[in-house]
């Protein structure tokens, strides 16, 4: 992957307060119908 | 002088979707058979540096983009689709039949070294994905494994 120069480059350093890894997986939302009145 | 912060960068970046024994995995999209684990962090390795990586005056690290343009146009080199019928072509390409490819946001923290367009992290994982040429079983596998919301064309 091109993401630029060397030369560019500058450091971070992140230490997240919790790591964004998830525990459960994402609910699926289930498609309601429409229901005519 | 280091930048310090707590919150993860977003970045961009592709991933092969393969099967690793009898269930498909995100892979790496420039190294073959490196399997991104699921409901854990990966994190950057290097065969000099080891888990030092990602370290400068080097290439090791976890790569992404900073936009989801660039690692759009990284697919459309890719496959070799940039234009059509003569003008530049805006769409996700198609991919080859049976080689799905996730298109994604990934969460990025550690040490990153930035760069003009995207970053080299020492940890990552996937944040949310979009499936290229795979069907709604993949995409179900791959919510379910990674834990990350999926959609597909």
């Amino acid at each position: 992957m091109e993401i630029g120069l060397p030369e560019t480059e500058r450091e971070i350093e992140i230490t997240p307060l919790e790591e964004p890894v998830p525990a459960t997986a994402p609910i699926e939302q289930p498609v309601e119908e429409p229901v005519e009145a | 002088m280091t930048e310090l912060s707590t919150e993860p960068i977003l970045g961009w970046r592709l991933w092969h979707v393969r099967l690793h024994g009898d269930e498909y995995r995100l892979e790496s999209f420039t190294w073959h058979h490196v399997s991104w684990p699921p409901m854990r962090r990966f994190e950057a390795g290097c065969a000099l540096h080891r888990d030092s990586a990602p370290v400068g005056d080097h290439e090791c690290g976890i790569y992404a983009f900073r936009t989801r343009e660039l690692a759009e146009d990284l697919l459309r080199r890719y496959t070799g689709i940039r234009q059509r019928y003569g003008r530049e072509y805006h769409e996700l390409p198609p991919v080859r039949h049976g080689r799905p490819i996730a298109l994604g946001s990934v969460s990025l923290w550690g040490r990153i070294l930035v760069r003009e367009k995207g970053f080299r992290a020492q940890y990552a994982y996937p944040y949310e994905l979009h499936l290229i040429g795979g069907d709604d079983g993949i995409a179900r596998e791959l919510r379910g494994r990674y834990a990350v919301d999926v959609s597909r064309d």
